[in-house]
């Protein structure tokens, strides 16, 4: 096993290993702008002791976590949010997931700063409300009727990330005392909540990223 | 010339660029109409008819309009640029960068020419051109940081790494003020800058350059590998194995951290338990940690390797991990280190059951005995280690414990599966996926192995299961539309073996048509990714699209097809006589005529379910029926493209991305030869024969097209152009031109008497050089004799047969399936369905 940062050339196996294992799946370019706006934040778990087939195999994707910084927080909150997380069923019960979710939040709060990190889950999927809540530590926001394509309800959750900030803050304050803000002001900056601040900012819109980002949101991560 | 308007019709016109910008096309082009009524020949107006009508989907007449606009008004940039639009829309990049320059000459200020014609020189690595038009972009806004750092881009992609970082230092001493150490944007182009440093290979330079900006880099992750990274190739031992220990205390599943690691340590020679050591000491300081646990064991040996792999062993089968078998299979190689597993496991399945009462038993898991018992199932079910009888039993012992587990279930149909029982091995996996049908990996190995026993229907209704279905298209509409390559390749196989021709190469070009949409997806990132300013990503992956279609995927489905099109070619050339092959023509035009008839039958019979379908749907949900109207499939069988003339140009048009970015496969350069020795592209046949046989010269297919090439140069070389004899002449040399067939043939059969794919190519051959069909047939009997589990030559045996119409082929079908009465290849076909 080896617990990696995604690579764009990751993304083809990513896709199938999405679609041997989720109902909830997504077009390349989809995976292309999680992994060309957030590059940090998405990880692969790969099975390195798969001998070779062809001089040309691609590494294979037993696991992945597909992640992003939501762009235009309601609440004006910097914050991650979990587009998608699996593990093939043959490669569970190594805590490859809870890895893969550890490396993604360390890399939201150093490298965007980001307050919490939110999710949605099928209230039907016991492991995974199970992962989040007692081996993650998420809370259960709220519940999101009809969330899925097929119907079934979603439980919103959330992280508080605090805790990773102050890690951040303590490891390298005994490194460097001059270094007191390495997660920078935009991260610790909140908004005030009121809509005329909120700022928004049409990413992509034109470009036709934008047109697959909503088109996904009505698949429903 | 620009056409003058009056002043109402110039703000009419504005409004027709306004409407087609917010998509109102509608009332773009009544707007357009107007003017037109007054100014019929108005080029402009006609040129954003053509745009908008295009957008209506109305291509041709688009296109007839745009050169309409440009006979009236030859000088007008938005002319040409509507050109360059419409030519961009039909994916003619070369046509759309020729109007764009036009344009662009016409109206050098243009932002927006200038922009469109920037992507399309990036998306075609036209990087020369890309280069002057960033430059020029840079020169109309030189305040904005990301059009430095484009320019910088384009020179990196053109190879011209000093220049590229000169661009980025030229903007960083233009600053009066240091960015935020916030800045994103900022603190990205500084990594970027100090990766270009790197790749020039100055590595002391790249460190400085580090460690000048690490402090409040963003990406700490990229700051501490490239740290190490640059410590390390400079022999910086002390530093960089701190370094490595520091990405550790992050992340201590990365094994090459570990190998990294105890090599600037000096540990990667022969005292093994140094390097132990390290391990042990990150085994111990993360608990959770397999890699630490798991990397000793390969390199350990002997004893040592016997203890660590017990610790292991006991550890992951206790907890119960499913993939400890999957983890440790590459240590196979070693023939101690697989028998040393094998009585591990079989230990500790023993010694479990002298312990009173397991108690995980109860719950069904696949804790302790059950999973001792699961590793020994994989074990004697892998390639290197297989006995299927012995795989069986310990996963018949395993239900024993657990009656209702899914991993038993699916290993007992893996090993239907290796025995060739295609039919049982989709039963059981079918059984498995009923034990939990909420999962989607095991309904997906279920649809999978349905495919491989060429039920299609039945893998698609188990597929639909999880897809999306409320579009008329269908659960298959979905599965395209999410690009589930391994479904459609899987899916034009199995249509392959049902002679569905036409169906298996609608799915190989939907595979095909997949990776052209992944090409023309990065498109939108040329502009996209330096806005976000996430420069390393979007070089990374331009670089990786440069290379797209070296896939598997890709290879695989172009395998299928030109596989496909050469049995069109070749059962045209039988149905026209001409290689004079006597005994075909009749059987052969039956045969089409009923492939044909059942697929016709086929056509209605999904038509007839789609309109149920549609039928069915809630007519509350009225979304599907109208995005479908957009796009109806005139050819769902793939009639059409069944019936090309040209099977030769469609087969090199999915061989060439082999051959160019897979070329050391040896099935694509097998493929090449059998398209190109086809197309009488001589050298172009060579030339993948020559590669095929620096790959493998011992393949028996190597051998086959080998002897054919000679036997077709003794009789055309002759007639070839002297060049081209010449240069066949140096080339070919996997057989002497003054060798006699008739003897090599036999000396091969000789050398690879033990080997039955070798001698079912020395069969062919002997057929090919003429000897008497009766005595070939019998030979390839000689195949059931061999003594070995791998039937698949015996398969191709049959197919033979089968080909040459042979009397023999039911004998030796029975033969077969008499020697392997597991493969279900081998058993009586079954009776026709009565028609539904």
């Amino acid at each position: 096993m080896d617990i990696r940062r995604l690579e764009p050339r990751d993304i083809p196996l990513i896709q199938h290993a999405n679609l041997e294992n989720l109902p909830e799946n997504y077009f390349m370019k989809y995976y292309l702008y999680h992994a060309l706006s957030w590059p940090q934040l998405s990880y692969v778990a790969v099975d390195v002791s798969r001998p070779k087939k062809t001089p040309y195999d691609y590494p294979k994707i037993v696991g992945y976590v597909l992640a992003k910084m939501e762009e235009e927080p309601a609440d004006g909150v910097q914050h991650g949010h979990i587009t998608s997380l699996s593990v093939m069923r043959t490669h569970r019960r190594l805590g490859i997931a809870e890895k893969l979710m550890r490396q993604s939040q360390l890399a939201m709060v150093e490298t965007f700063g980001a307050q919490y990190v939110s999710l949605h889950v099928r209230v039907s999927n016991k492991a995974a409300i199970h992962l989040y809540t007692k081996t993650l530590g998420f809370d259960q926001d709220k519940t999101e009727a009809s969330y899925y394509a097929d119907g079934e309800d979603a439980f919103s959750m959330r992280l508080d990330l605090s805790i990773i900030r102050d890690q951040i803050r303590d490891a390298t304050d005994s490194e460097d005392i001059d270094e007191g803000e390495p997660v920078g002001e935009a991260g610790s900056k909140t908004l005030p909540v009121r809509e005329k601040d909120l700022k928004k900012v049409k990413v992509g819109r034109g470009l036709g990223v934008q047109a697959l980002v909503e088109k996904d949101e009505s698949k429903h991560s | 010339m620009p056409q003058p308007l009056s002043s109402k019709e110039n703000s009419l016109f504005r409004q027709v660029i306004r409407n087609y910008e917010e998509k109102q096309y509608k009332r773009g082009l009544k707007a357009a109409e107007q003017i037109l009524k007054k100014n019929p020949k108005h080029g402009d107006t006609l040129a954003m008819k053509a745009l908008i009508i295009n957008s209506l989907g109305k291509t041709d007449e688009a296109f007839a309009l745009a050169k309409e606009a440009l006979t009236a008004d030859m000088k007008s940039h938005i002319c040409w640029h509507v050109y360059g639009l419409l030519y961009r829309h039909q994916k003619n990049f070369e046509e759309a960068i020729k109007a764009y320059k036009f344009a662009l000459k016409l109206e050098p200020g243009s932002p927006q020419i200038q922009r469109d014609l920037a992507y399309l020189q990036a998306q075609m690595r036209d990087f020369q051109g890309y280069i002057q038009s960033r430059t020029a972009m840079l020169q109309s806004k030189s305040q904005l940081r990301q059009n430095w750092t484009a320019l910088a881009v384009a020179h990196h992609l053109a190879g011209d790494l000093a220049q590229a970082e000169k661009v980025l230092t030229t903007y960083e001493e233009s600053l009066k003020s240091p960015p935020s150490n916030t800045d994103y944007e900022n603190s990205e182009a500084l990594l970027y800058k100090n990766s270009i440093i790197a790749e020039a290979g100055d590595y002391q330079r790249a460190l400085d350059h580090l460690e000048s900006i690490a402090k409040h880099n963003l990406d700490r992750l990229a700051v501490l590998e490239l740290r190490a990274e640059y410590l390390a190739k400079l022999g910086k031992k002390d530093e960089a194995a701190k370094a490595y220990r520091a990405l550790l205390a992050r992340n201590s599943e990365h094994p090459e951290y570990y190998s990294k690691l105890t090599e600037v340590m000096g540990l990667d020679g022969s005292d093994t338990s140094a390097r132990k050591a390290i391990y042990d000491e990150y085994a111990e300081s993360n608990p959770r940690s397999d890699a630490a646990k798991r990397l000793p064991l390969d390199f350990l040996t002997g004893n040592d390797f016997r203890e660590a792999a017990k610790l292991y062993l006991t550890l992951m089968l206790d907890k119960g991990v499913p993939s400890t078998f999957a983890n440790l299979k590459h240590l196979y190689t070693d023939p101690f280190k697989k028998e040393t597993l094998e009585s591990l496991a079989h230990d500790y399945v023993e010694a479990k059951k002298s312990q009173s009462g397991d108690e995980s038993l109860a719950e069904g898991e696949l804790k302790g005995t059950p999973a001792g018992l699961y590793y020994l199932a994989q074990h004697y079910n892998y390639h290197l280690s297989r006995d299927l009888t012995k795989s069986l039993e310990f996963v018949d012992k395993g239900l024993e414990l657990v009656p209702k587990n899914v991993e038993f279930h699916m290993t007992q149909a893996r090993i239907w599966k290796h025995y060739g029982n295609t039919r049982k091995a989709a039963e059981i996996m079918d059984h498995a996926r009923n034990l939990d049908l909420r999962d989607r990996y095991i309904n997906t190995k279920t649809a999978k192995y349905q495919l491989r026993n060429n039920e299609t229907a039945k893998a698609l209704k188990t597929m639909s299961l999880f897809t999306r279905n409320d579009s008329t298209g269908g659960p298959l509409s979905d599965l395209i539309d999410m690009q589930s390559i391994w479904y459609l390749t899987e899916d034009g196989e199995a249509s392959v073996r049902n002679g569905l021709i036409g169906l298996a190469l609608k799915r190989f070009h939907a595979v095909y048509n997949i990776f052209d949409v992944w090409q023309e997806d990065q498109f939108d990132f040329h502009s996209f990714s330096l806005r976000k300013g996430q420069i390393r990503a979007y070089v990374d992956t331009i670089r990786w699209e440069d290379k797209l279609r070296e896939h598997p995927f890709y290879t695989r489905a172009a395998l299928g097809a030109i596989a496909a099109y050469l049995g069109i070619h070749d059962s045209k050339l039988v149905m026209n006589g001409v290689n004079g092959s006597t005994n075909g023509t009749a059987n052969d035009e039956a045969e089409k005529k009923k492939a044909l008839k059942k697929a016709k039958k086929e056509a209605q019979k999904a038509e007839r379910e789609a309109t149920e379908q549609a039928a069915k749907q809630d007519p509350n949900k009225p979304k599907a029926a109208t995005s479908d109207n957009v796009k109806k499939d005139d050819d769902p069988l793939g009639l059409k493209l069944a019936s090309t003339e040209q099977p030769l140009v469609e087969a090199t048009k999915f061989l060439l991305p082999i051959l160019q970015f897979s070329p050391k496969n040896i099935d694509g350069q097998v493929a090449g030869f059998e398209v190109y020795i086809r197309r009488e592209k001589y050298l172009l046949a060579l030339h993948c024969l020559n590669s095929a046989v620096a790959i493998d010269a011992a393949s028996p297919v190597v051998h086959e097209q080998a002897v054919r090439f000679h036997q077709e140069m003794s009789a055309k070389l002759a007639s070839l152009p002297a060049k081209v004899t010449e240069v066949i002449k140096t080339e070919f040399t996997a057989i002497d031109a003054s060798t006699d067939l008739k003897k090599y043939n036999p000396e091969f059969l000789e050398r690879h008497k033990d080997s039955a794919a070798h001698v079912v190519s020395a069969i062919k051959i002997r057929k090919l050089l003429g000897e008497d069909q009766k005595a070939c047939e019998k030979a390839l009997f000689d195949v059931l004799s061999l003594n070995t589990d791998d039937w698949e030559p015996a398969a191709e045996a049959l197919g033979l047969l089968f080909q040459w119409r042979s009397s023999e082929a039911e004998a030796f079908r029975k033969a077969a399936d008499e020697t392997w009465p597991e493969v279900t290849l081998f058993k009586p076909p079954p009776t026709p369905p009565t028609t539904s």
